[in-house]
């Protein structure tokens, strides 16, 4: 996962006054590390329109639709941290994880975030991490 | 016990909005159904993360399985819905 995650696209110190703005700014990363169009930042917050992307644990995983895959120039990801929280439909998310795939590569990356924030004090190291390493760190699914 | 293997059905695998609607029609089951992916660990059906954790993708392999009263019900429920492509729009 970590090798989808550069440093420049880890962001600790974000603040947004709603969710859609958690997810502008989201895109906003993904738009300046190369990633992604502009257009699939709409993509995300159609997406978030149809289903939550909320995960548990405090963490969101917005994302574009099916089709606005061509919208992708790369798979990445972004971690974007809120320590002040975002109020997502009633959940308070700290960690945003926003994920640009244009295959199904998203799924394996999915399935091994999923696995790290379903141990509860991985997923609190991860909302509360302080650095940039510790979150790749976490990501990558070792011990700290 | 009721027990029912079958292939992911959704475009996009079992994530976001499949596994949204997966996830929310398992919480609704009377009994607790368990998802696993080949030889894996079963998770309950439940938990978002859980799901999520399985990465499972159009065409894998997923075996559900539940115990008690209207298990079968529910295992069938939960099986149908795996089935359908649960990206499409009128899904």
């Amino acid at each position: 996962m970590a090798e989808l995650l550069a440093r420049d696209a880890i962001r600790l110190d974000e603040r947004a006054g709603s969710r859609d703005e958690a997810i502008s700014r989201c895109g906003a990363v993904l738009v300046e590390v190369g990633a992604v169009a502009p257009a699939y930042v709409d993509a995300m917050l159609a997406r978030e329109q149809s289903v939550s992307t909320y995960i548990g644990e405090g963490v969101a995983i917005p994302h574009g639709t099916l089709n606005s895959k061509e919208s992708v120039q790369r798979d990445a990801l972004a971690v974007l941290r809120f320590p002040d929280g975002v109020d997502w439909d009633g959940f308070d998310v700290r960690v945003c994880v926003a994920i640009a795939a244009a295959g199904d590569g998203h799924v394996d990356i999915l399935a091994q975030l999923a696995s790290v924030l379903m141990d509860p004090a991985q997923a609190q190291r991860l909302r509360e991490s302080a650095s940039v390493d510790d979150v790749i760190t976490i990501l990558e699914g070792k011990p700290l | 016990m009721p027990t029912r293997t079958v292939l992911v059905g959704s475009a996009s695998g079992l994530h976001a909005r499949p596994a949204a609607l997966f996830v929310a029609e398992a919480a609704k089951q009377p009994v607790l159904v368990t998802i696993r992916t080949g030889d894996k660990k079963p998770v309950p059906a439940r938990s978002m993360l859980a799901v999520l954790s399985l990465g499972a993708k159009k065409g894998t392999e997923v075996t559900l399985e539940a115990d008690g009263d209207d298990a079968q019900a529910a295992v069938d429920t939960l099986a149908d819905l795996l089935e359908r492509d649960l990206d499409a729009v009128d899904a």
